[in-house]
């Protein structure tokens, strides 16, 4: 018998916790604030309509419908020649689930020093350079990793009861800061940052593209990830109402962090707002909030809540990864725990070049960061070659649905994602020429060759094992745990 | 603050959270339908 969500709220709340991760509280802030603030938020929301909600209904419908993880669950929409496509779904999220895993040990690591106190005096610079060129990012990491990997070891009941503390703890403690942020003298100017529209910069392509993009990587929209825990919801499970409540959900964390973060540069340390905004995702994060925190009353405590929520973030986000990865080994044939087991293994070691390198660590986030877009046209391709009317008619609108979506939902998918996913990943690469002289050098850290060398390495092999991942993934039924 | 700030502050929350909790509140109202007709799961 396949495991199931308790209820409704087991499946919301657990695939909220994959949606909220680290990118809602330490990338939206910064890209919202260096492009045009207000203006921005508009296309974003417009985005989360145009690309998040729609895909999203689209894994719930391959997870529901198939009951299989991505590789089986492409070959059961699309056809056999398609299991190559659910793996490049499975590869692309377990890649970054490699290097997730490093990012949540950072979080439980600057927790812990949080906690201690062991930040508030110490130079942040310093503190994050020693950190990150020590050994503990390997320790932190195989912590995480053990922590994501306990959690899945009890299956669906385990990501439920963990989900079901962590998220609205997660949502609280988010408000708490917000509300301690916004009520800092001087917040107004960060609100004003965050929402003063710039009209002109509606005009500019490239805020449209940044807003396109948030949606993408932070809402897991196009990952697997929903159609992951799709699997296991109940057979009379609503499938619209779920993916707009966990869209706008995830985008109203992303909504408190962006309060939180802005109206505490611009209340503690204005003069440095567009340095601190500019300082990368870790710079921001591990350098500048720190700083900012020791400034205020009760700092200490308002640090530990912020890299407590962080850590819940970065966990909750990770165990969805692990679970995906689990699933699609459960489906060729694992029991579980062998699977969990091999997933742990591989993540301790494919981890690794990325806790001892931030030059690897970026590379792979950049890589793969592009290839979720790659996902999200796989996925509207593969919903293409179900039917899409008849994936409306029979799946999204199918038994225990709440809303009704009618044929705009099939517009976008057949026309509107599939451009947006090959204008983004144009877009992107146009740009990266600019990063590196050396831009086609597959060795570089973050340019083209880079990406399309490892691109190129793994639709290879998936291609070539594409007749055996078929068979095996879509053909074996579900081994008991 | 300005005065367009101010009303995209009020415009942008009021959808993102507004929005949240409109379509929570009809989960939440949906369940108890679904669970007063025995129709869950």
């Amino acid at each position: 018998m396949t495991e199931r969500f308790s209820s409704r709220w087991g499946l919301v709340l657990a695939t909220l916790g994959m949606a909220v991760g680290t990118g809602n509280i330490w990338r939206f802030p910064r890209i919202v604030a260096t492009n045009g603030g207000g203006s921005f938020l508009v296309a974003w929301v417009v985005f989360l309509i145009l690309w998040s909600v729609p895909l999203m209904m689209v894994e719930f419908s391959f997870g529901k419908h198939a009951r299989h993880g991505t590789v089986g669950a492409f070959v059961r929409m699309a056809g056999k020649k398609f299991a190559w496509m659910g793996g490049w779904v499975a590869l692309c999220a377990t890649a970054i689930m490699f290097y997730y895993s490093v990012v949540a040990g950072w979080c439980l690591r600057y927790l812990a020093a949080a906690a201690t106190g062991g930040l508030k005096s110490a130079d942040a610079t310093v503190v994050w350079e020693s950190f990150t060129t020590s050994y503990w990012p390997m320790l932190t990491h195989a912590l995480a990793l053990g922590l994501g990997v306990s959690v899945c070891w009890f299956g669906v009941r385990g990501i439920e009861r963990v989900a079901k503390v962590l998220i609205p703890t997660l949502f609280v403690l988010v408000v708490i800061l917000a509300v301690r942020a916004v009520t800092l003298p001087g917040a107004e100017r960060g609100l004003e940052f965050l929402f003063a529209p710039d009209w002109s910069a509606l005009g500019d392509v490239n805020i449209w593209l940044q807003a396109l993009t948030q949606n993408a990587w932070d809402t897991g929209a196009g990952w697997g990830l929903i159609l992951t825990y799709a699997i296991y919801m109940r057979a009379r499970e609503d499938v619209p109402l779920n993916a707009f409540m966990i869209g706008f959900g995830n985008n109203s964390v992303s909504l408190l962090a962006g309060i939180m973060v802005l109206c505490t540069v611009f209340a503690l340390n204005p003069g440095a707002s567009s340095e601190i905004v500019g300082a990368g995702n870790e710079g921001l994060t591990f350098v500048w909030m720190p700083q900012l925190f020791a400034q205020m009353p009760a700092g200490g405590f308002f640090m530990t809540l912020f890299f407590l929520g962080l850590s819940f973030a970065a966990l909750t986000s990770l165990i969805s990864m692990i679970e995906l990865a689990t699933r699609v080994l459960i489906d060729v044939g694992f029991r579980r725990r062998q699977a969990l087991l091999t997933i742990a293994g591989a993540g301790l070691i494919f981890g690794l070049p990325s806790a001892r390198s931030l030059d690897f660590f970026h590379n792979q986030d950049w890589v793969w960061g592009v290839g979720l877009m790659l996902s999200g046209l796989f996925f509207a391709i593969a919903a293409r070659r179900f039917g899409l009317e008849r994936m409306r008619s029979e799946v999204i609108n199918g038994p225990g649905a709440d809303l009704r979506i009618g044929r705009w939902w099939t517009f976008l998918i057949a026309f509107v994602v599939p451009i947006e996913a090959v204008a983004l990943m144009v877009w992107w690469l146009w740009q990266a020429r600019t990063w590196d002289p050396d831009w086609l050098n597959p060795l570089g850290t973050a340019n083209v060759g880079t990406v399309l060398a490892q691109f190129a390495i793994a639709l290879l092999v998936l291609l070539v094992l594409n007749r055996w991942l078929a068979r095996k993934a879509a053909g074996v039924k579900e081994a008991s745990s | 603050m300005s005065g367009i700030a101010v009303l995209m502050m009020v415009l942008i929350p009021g959808l993102i959270w507004g929005g949240f909790l409109y379509l929570l509140t009809r989960a939440v109202r949906s369940e108890s339908a679904k669970r007063e007709v025995g129709d869950a799961g």
